[in-house]
Order: structure tokens, then C-alpha cells, then sequence
């Protein structure tokens, strides 16, 4: 089944955008140090979990570059459905569908929003949620996923409390709700606020980006390459 | 990297939900408009000042400046955690300067100075930080008065009226705003009509106009607008542009206004108008109404609205004929103060007013004790000790007093002089304390006859003081040191001090033993999150404003003062005198003058808010009363000891 879209696609041109996006992340080299990189720390509003059946309603990213915040470059946008039955997302986003049905869809929000990430990074927390529904939105609109190296602040968490810090003993079942944002945000003593849309929310976890990425810094987590290989440890699925 | 530029997704989607913002997220302009001074800024600025930020996060430990090595790019606003300031002596000492908490800044001065970092910073906490590039705030320091007087202030500087202003408005303002011009009038209440001349008119004709209208500024039109003014002209201009330059006066008017007209809106309060002199420099302004100027408003203008109610009082005292009446005026000083304070005195013209009442109220009880007891047998001087001998009284605090009389020339006499200054000076006292002013608790006072004695007698004390006593005994006499004449023969008050300095021209001791004392006093840094931080790294929860803030000025004045042989007993004036002797720069004087007078209102202001609710005054002072400003302009008075101590070492070196 994977086989035969993989063919389909083969068969089928990626977009041009695509395409230019693979082949700068061919042979990207993750070697100098984290500043060097610009990131989009990003985050997606959803009307449910399920990839196939929810869909995107939000998208907030803030860019980091030299590992500072960058509050003058951020994107905010929110995103009509396909379906708008979803009665839910009025309650969970307080979004109304009236509000959701003057908005641009997702056609016209993607593009946007790729080009604000370009080639920076991306970095979310359990990023792998959001680029599920980003590259099935691609996989649609220009029949590819994107290559862009990705970094999971909830992993990035892990790590630092595991491997830096030693604490071993918490599995990640029992401490499963530790490692939600807002808890994460308390425990490192983060700036911290009650987010009410994606851009918040993708400022919170930019934080949190932050102080993981400098506070490794000084245990010898230095170049990008540092930080995928720290996780080798633990099982990096992000896509 | 792919280049991105700021704002590349555009303007906003016009649509209800607002679907688009490329705007910096709300949180941040929530913190900006939680911080000094950016809180006062409009919406729009905050966003665009938000824009312009980027938050940074530095691990505690992290060096953020090193002195005089860190080129100052941004100004460091702290969102989490905590700095500490140092910077380490020739001896390789650290030497804590500072702790710095949330929404405190770093950078500041090396930015508006231009000049490297004049501090190591180093994180003591985990530490977030919004970073504001130079430009951007160098941009909002010129175009923003409230930025500028927050960040601009040094002691010298005019931005301490402000801080004053502020003290007054949030502490005391509330109940009195009713009957204070500078909050109630307007610009437009006080505006002088309006004379303007064309562009194309000469000097001569600006000037005849002024000289025919008898005032002192003429507003300058654009010849194709006679709406639109251009610029002003002032009595000051054809003074040092016209007559001291030997211009032509045929000239156009252009060549000397000024231009732009810098104006105020007509419903600008005054106190604003004034606030905007202050820091512009510029005594006269255009007043707008709508965007035509429909007139001129000077300092001068705002400045003869004064009120004058000490003066009321001190002329009712003079009349009185009875004690009862004395009583029942003296109660009236402390609505006085308030009054002043709320004319926009600063402390040292509160005391010197108020030193002036209570001469009156003490000459006018001896007056007419004299009445009743007949005059003295000798001449005599009633002598104020301590903060009284300093004027530096604001509320009545206890009584410190001696009396000196000429010398007897028989015994009988000195019976006579005994029995009488005796019961005149405890007359005197119970008189003084029936107006308010508590007794001494261990009675220094003229009623003690210990301290009511010829002036022979007195010069054996002070030379006892000043040659043979130890240094307990030394310090406690300290107040005695501050007499001045406040009411008699005032040449036995100047015979004593005559004395004295002669005395301590042959020995320092005292005056060494003072200024060391001043030096071995611990001195309060900062404030960090509500406690306030000594030199040692120890914590108090309040501040004892007399003892630890102001008595450091009293001591080092004093000490210097009788090194140097300077008869002036006010702290304030004997600075004065130490800068004209060259005992002290011109920088640390003004400072010292500012940090002191500064501490002076703090205090007067928390003991007047203190009467008006029935509480006893006091000196203590708790962290969490004070604002931003009071807190970071009490933490600049501190940093000023510092700098007199090291004016003492140097002074008075260990031997």
C-alpha cells in the first residue's frame, strides 16, 4: 500500500515546492551549532486528533534566530475547514463556525505559512501531531511532505530530564502528564501564561525550546547534530 | 537560510475574527505594559514595541556585560529571574552593586551614554529577557517624555521634579486634588492671547510689537498661512541673537525665531505643561486647540499661581497675644506641610519653611514669657541642637535646645542669671511641648540645667568634646555640634562656633572620628523582590530611612564641615560650602544634594500619609509601599553614600 503511493507519487511531479525543499535538505549539514539555525517553533490548532478525519483550524508560529525569540516575525493564521460540522471546535478553540466560515482555507493558508517556515527547522511540542496534519495538507496540495529537520521539545524535554539530569526512574507512562507544556513550563520555572491561540501556544513552547536547547548547551550539546544524537537513547519518532 | 523578512505575511485580513495577525502576540505587549516606564506608552506603541523585541534566555551563571569590554546593542528588560551587578576593584575584590529582578532593565546608560557596559551583569537565577535593540530605544528615549525621565534621570537631572510629582500624586494626591491648580488647570485656563508676526517682518518690527503689547514672546506665521505658526520669538532671543551678536535688526524676524513651535494641546494640565518645560529646556509654548495655536503658555505663567499660606500662618503667630492662641496655630504646621508639599516643594524648602515657623512660634512663646517673667538679667541665646540646628525639621519631633548666656561677672550675678534662665528655660519648654513639640528623652534641653550655662562653661564642654573625650562620648555629643542661634544675642552663638572651629583646627580628632564613624556604616544596596539588600549580601524587610538613609548625609557633612572649618550647621549648606572649598566635586555634590533632599521627601511624605491616618509617624519604610520609581531612585541616593564614604577614606585616612 505504501509502495504503491510512493509510486503514485513518483509517477505523479512533487510540487516545485517541494522538490526545492527536498533537495535543500539532501545533504544538510547538522554540524555547526545551534545558533546557526533559524527555527520556526510552531504550533496547530485541530478539531480532533484524528489525521484523516480532523483537520487544522489554527496555525501560530514565532521564528528563533541565534537562538533568541524573534517577536517581529511571527505568522497567525486561522484556517477554514472542509467540513464545518465540527461542533466541537467551537467549544474547545471558541472559535465560532461563523467566525471559521470568513476565514481563508487551507489552499491559501499553507502556502503562506511555508513560505514564513522556508527552510528554517521546525520545532514544536510532539511535533510529530502537527506535521502529521502539515504533510497530509502538503501530500494534497503538492503531492509531497516536507523535508525539513524537525525537533521535538517534548523529547528535548525527556532527554534533559533523563539523561542530564539522571532521572532515570521517570518512565514515561507514569509521568506521562509531566510532560504536557503547561506542567513543563512550571517545572523549568518558564514565563508562563494562559495561551488562548496557536501563536501563544507556539510562544510558549518556543520558551521551553529555549531553555532546553541553552541548558544543554552546557552539558556538550552544542551542535545540531548533538542534539538529534542525544536522543539516541530514546526512540526519536517524529514523523 | 532563507531570507525572511519582518512582516512578510502582511497587513491584516480585514475580517471579524481577525484571522490574520503578523502583530507580536498579546503576552508580550501584556509584559511590556507591565514595565517601567514602558507601561505609560499607547497601545500602538506597545505593539510596535513589541515587534521589535526578542526574548533571549540565559542560564543562571550566564555573564551578560563585562565592564567596559560589552558593547551595549540591547537594552535587557528581565521577564524571569534575576541579575546581580558588580564590578571588581584594582584589588581584584568583587563588589556587589546590584540585584536586578523581574521587570528591571540592563543596558540602559551604556546605551544613552554610548558607552561600553560600566557594569559586570551575571545571571543569578535562570533568567528570560526581552531584548530592545539600542536604535529602537534610543528612538523611543528621544520621543517619549515618560521613557526619557525614567531612563535619562541622573541625579543632576531635572527628571527628580517628576519623581517628585509622582511621590505626590500617588501618595497624597487623592483626598487634595481639588484645590491644586497644577492638576485641576488646563493649558487653555492659563494660555495669554495671541500676537504673531509675519515671516517677512524685520527684528525691529517683531520687537516693537512685543515692546508695544508689553510681552514677552511673539508667535512667528508663515506669510502664505497666517494660521500656521512657525516658530517663536522671546525676549531671551533678541537679547542674546540680536543685541549681544550685534545683528542687523532690519533682518527677518526668521533668522532669529525659533522653529519649530514646539506646542501643548489646550487641555493639557498644567502640571503636564510644566513637566514638558522641565524636560524640554523650552519656557514657552505654543497652546493648540484643534491644530491652530491660540495662544502662548510660560512657566511663568503657571509659576505665580502659587499658593501662600505658610506666609498666612507665619504672620498670625507674630500676632498672637496669649499662649492658648500659640497652641491652637500650631496645629496648623502640619496641614501646611501638606499644602507645600502639594505646591511642589521639595523637602528642603519644606523644612527651611517650616524652620522659619517654628523660630516664629519660639520667639513669639519667649517674647511673652518675657512679659510675664521681665527681662533677663543677661544677654542670652536660645540654642536649636540637632535636626532643629540643622533646619531639617518637617514634623514636630522632640525638642533639642540649650540656652548659653553671657558670662556673670560676680556670683551674685551668676545667681541671678541661674535662678532665672532656669525657670525661664523650663517655662519655655513646657510652652513648646503645649505646641506640640514632644520633650527629649534625656533631656537635651535648656530646662535641664546641665545644658543652660554661661559661655565659659560652654567652651569647656565643647573643648572637653572636642580634646578629651572618647569616642562613645564624642558621638553621642554630636548634636551639640549642629546648634545655630534661634532666638537672643546671636554674637554668643557665633562666639561659641568661633570657638569650636579654632578648637578643631589644632585637633581632628572628632571631626576624624565622625567621618570614620560614617565610614564604618553599612550601607543598603537595592531592593529585590520586597527585601532590601545590604553591601554584605544581608536582607531587611524595611528600611530604616532615618538611620540608614539620611544619616549618612547629616554625618558626612558634619564631619567635613568641622574639618574644614565651615560654621554652617544645615546639611544642604554645608555641602554647599564643601563644594566651593573643593573638599568635594561638583558631580558628587549635586548628587548628594539630590539623594538627600530625595530621602528628605520620601520621608516626609510617609510620615504625613501616616498622620492623615492617625498612625504615629516613623522613619520605616517597606519595600512593597513603594513604587518602581521611588524604589530605583532610593537604590541611586544609596549608591551615592558609597561614593562619600570613599570621599572620607581619603579625607580621614587610617593613620
Amino acid at each position: 500500500m505504501i509502495r504503491l503511493l510512493r509510486k503514485i507519487g513518483w509517477i505523479k511531479q512533487p510540487h516545485d515546492v517541494i522538490s526545492r525543499n527536498r533537495a535543500f535538505f539532501k545533504n544538510f549539514d547538522k554540524s555547526r551549532p545551534l545558533a546557526d539555525y533559524s527555527f520556526v517553533v510552531f504550533d496547530t490548532e485541530l478539531t480532533g486528533l484524528k489525521s484523516k478525519k480532523d483537520e487544522i483550524i489554527a496555525i501560530g508560529g514565532v521564528r528563533i534566530r541565534n537562538l533568541q525569540i524573534d517577536l517581529g516575525d511571527t505568522f497567525h493564521c486561522y484556517v477554514r475547514p472542509g467540513k464545518l460540522d465540527h461542533t466541537k471546535a467551537t467549544l474547545v478553540h471558541k472559535i465560532t463556525p461563523e467566525q471559521l466560515k470568513m476565514v481563508p482555507p487551507l489552499e491559501e493558508v499553507l502556502p503562506r505559512f511555508l513560505s514564513f517556515v522556508g527552510t528554517d527547522l521546525l520545532v514544536g511540542h510532539f511535533i510529530g501531531l502537527d506535521m502529521g496534519f502539515v504533510n497530509s495538507a502538503t501530500r494534497k496540495l503538492y503531492n509531497g511532505t516536507l523535508a525539513n529537520s524537525c525537533l521535538d521539545t517534548l523529547r528535548m524535554a525527556q532527554i534533559y530530564k533523563r539523561v542530564i539530569l539522571g532521572r532515570y526512574h521517570e518512565n514515561s507512562t507514569s509521568a506521562k502528564d509531566s510532560y504536557n507544556l503547561q506542567s513543563l513550563s512550571i517545572e523549568f520555572n518558564l514565563p508562563f501564561f494562559d495561551a488562548h491561540d496557536a501563536l501563544e501556544d507556539a510562544l510558549q513552547t518556543a520558551y521551553l525550546f529555549l531553555f532546553l536547547a541553552k541548558k544543554m548547551q552546557k552539558y556538550g550539546v552544542v551542535s545540531l547534530s548533538d542534539l538529534f544524537s542525544a536522543g539516541r537513547g530514546i526512540n526519536w519518532a517524529t514523523l | 537560510m532563507v531570507d525572511s523578512p519582518r512582516n512578510r505575511i502582511g497587513p491584516p485580513v480585514p475580517s471579524a475574527a481577525g484571522s490574520v495577525h503578523a502583530v507580536a502576540p498579546d503576552v508580550a505587549v501584556t509584559f511590556l505594559r507591565q514595565t517601567m516606564p514602558f507601561k505609560d506608552l499607547a497601545d500602538d506603541q506597545l505593539y510596535d514595541l513589541a515587534r521589535h523585541c526578542r526574548i533571549d534566555f540565559f542560564p543562571k551563571g550566564t555573564r551578560l556585560f563585562t565592564f567596559n569590554e560589552s558593547e551595549v546593542t540591547h537594552l535587557y528588560l528581565i521577564q524571569r529571574g534575576g541579575v546581580r551587578a558588580f564590578i571588581t576593584d584594582e584589588k581584584g575584590q568583587t563588589v556587589l552593586k546590584d540585584y536586578r529582578g523581574v521587570g528591571a532593565n540592563v543596558g540602559a546608560l551604556g546605551i544613552i551614554r554610548g558607552t561600553k557596559a560600566n557594569l559586570n551583569i551575571e545571571t543569578v537565577e535562570d533568567t528570560f529577557c526581552y531584548l530592545i535593540p539600542r536604535e529602537v530605544f534610543l528612538d523611543l528615549v528621544q520621543n517619549n517624555s515618560v521613557v526619557a525621565h525614567y531612563f535619562l534621570k541622573s541625579f543632576s537631572d531635572n527628571i527628580v521634579a517628576t519623581a517628585y510629582s509622582e511621590l505626590r500624586k500617588n501618595k497624597l494626591a487623592r483626598r487634595s486634588a481639588d484645590d491644586l491648580y497644577l492638576f485641576n488647570a488646563t493649558a487653555g485656563d492659563m494660555t495669554k492671547p495671541l500676537f504673531s508676526v509675519s515671516a517677512s517682518a524685520s527684528i525691529r518690527e517683531a520687537a516693537a510689537i512685543m515692546s508695544r503689547q508689553a510681552i514677552g514672546s511673539l508667535l512667528v506665521y508663515a506669510d502664505e498661512d497666517p494660521g500656521a505658526m512657525i516658530g517663536i520669538i522671546t525676549d531671551t532671543d533678541l537679547r542674546s541673537k540680536v543685541i549681544a551678536e550685534g545683528r542687523d535688526t532690519r533682518e527677518a524676524v526668521t533668522a532669529i525665531m525659533s522653529s519649530p513651535l514646539k506646542t501643548v494641546g489646550s487641555q493639557t494640565l498644567c502640571f503636564d505643561v510644566l513637566l514638558k518645560m522641565m524636560t524640554t529646556g523650552i519656557h514657552h509654548l505654543g497652546v493648540e486647540r484643534g491644530s491652530r495655536v491660540i495662544g502662548v503658555i510660560t512657566s511663568h505663567d503657571i509659576m505665580v499661581q502659587q499658593g501662600n499660606s505658610p506666609y498666612y500662618l507665619f504672620k498670625e503667630i507674630g500676632g498672637q497675644k496669649d499662649f492658648q492662641g500659640l497652641y491652637t496655630l500650631a496645629e496648623k504646621v502640619s496641614g501646611i506641610v501638606r499644602n507645600i508639599i502639594n505646591e511642589g516643594a521639595k523637602a528642603g524648602n519644606i523644612s527651611r519653611m517650616i524652620g522659619l515657623i517654628n523660630e516664629k512660634m519660639l520667639s513669639r512663646i519667649l517674647d511673652l514669657l518675657h512679659q510675664e517673667m521681665g527681662p533677663a538679667p543677661l544677654r542670652y541665646c536660645w540654642l536649636l541642637l540637632g535636626s532643629e540646628g540643622r533646619r531639617e525639621q518637617t514634623f514636630k519631633t522632640d525638642q533639642d535646645n540649650a540656652l548659653v548666656y553671657e558670662d556673670p561677672k560676680d556670683d551674685s550675678q551668676r545667681l541671678l542669671a541661674e535662678s532665672y534662665f532656669n525657670a525661664f528655660a523650663r517655662q519655655a519648654t513646657k510652652h513648646l511641648l503645649h505646641c506640640g513639640y514632644p520633650a527629649c528623652e534625656d533631656e537635651t534641653m535648656a530646662s535641664n540645667p546641665k545644658w543652660c550655662q554661661p559661655l565659659t562653661a560652654w567652651k569647656e564642654k565643647f573643648s572637653y568634646w572636642i580634646n578629651g573625650a572618647g569616642q562613645e562620648e564624642q558621638l553621642k555629643a554630636a548634636i551639640f555640634f549642629d546648634f545655630r542661634h534661634g532666638y537672643g544675642t546671636e554674637q554668643l552663638a557665633v562666639d561659641l562656633r568661633d570657638f569650636i572651629i579654632k578648637q578643631c583646627r589644632f585637633n581632628d580628632q572628632i571631626a576624624r572620628n565622625f567621618g570614620r564613624d560614617c565610614i564604618n556604616r553599612k550601607v543598603p544596596l537595592s531592593f529585590f523582590k520586597n527585601v532590601i539588600i545590604e553591601q554584605n549580601g544581608e536582607h531587611h524587610e524595611r528600611l530604616d530611612i532615618k538611620n540608614r538613609g539620611l544619616k549618612p548625609f547629616v554625618d558626612f557633612a558634619r564631619a567635613l564641615s568641622l574639618k574644614h572649618g565651615i560654621r554652617k550647621t544645615d546639611t544642604l549648606r554645608r555641602m554647599k560650602r564643601l563644594l566651593v572649598k573643593k573638599v568635594v566635586a561638583k558631580e558628587l555634590y549635586e548628587s548628594m544634594v539630590d539623594a538627600f533632599e530625595l530621602q528628605m521627601q520620601l520621608r516626609v511624605i510617609h510620615q504625613l500619609s501616616q498622620i492623615e491616618d492617625g498612625i504615629p509617624p516613623d522613619d520605616f519604610i517597606y519595600p512593597e509601599e513603594l513604587t518602581d520609581l521611588e524604589k530605583r531612585m532610593l537604590k541611586d541616593a544609596f549608591s551615592v553614600i558609597e561614593k562619600m564614604q570613599d570621599v572620607l577614606k581619603k579625607q580621614f585616612p587610617v593613620v
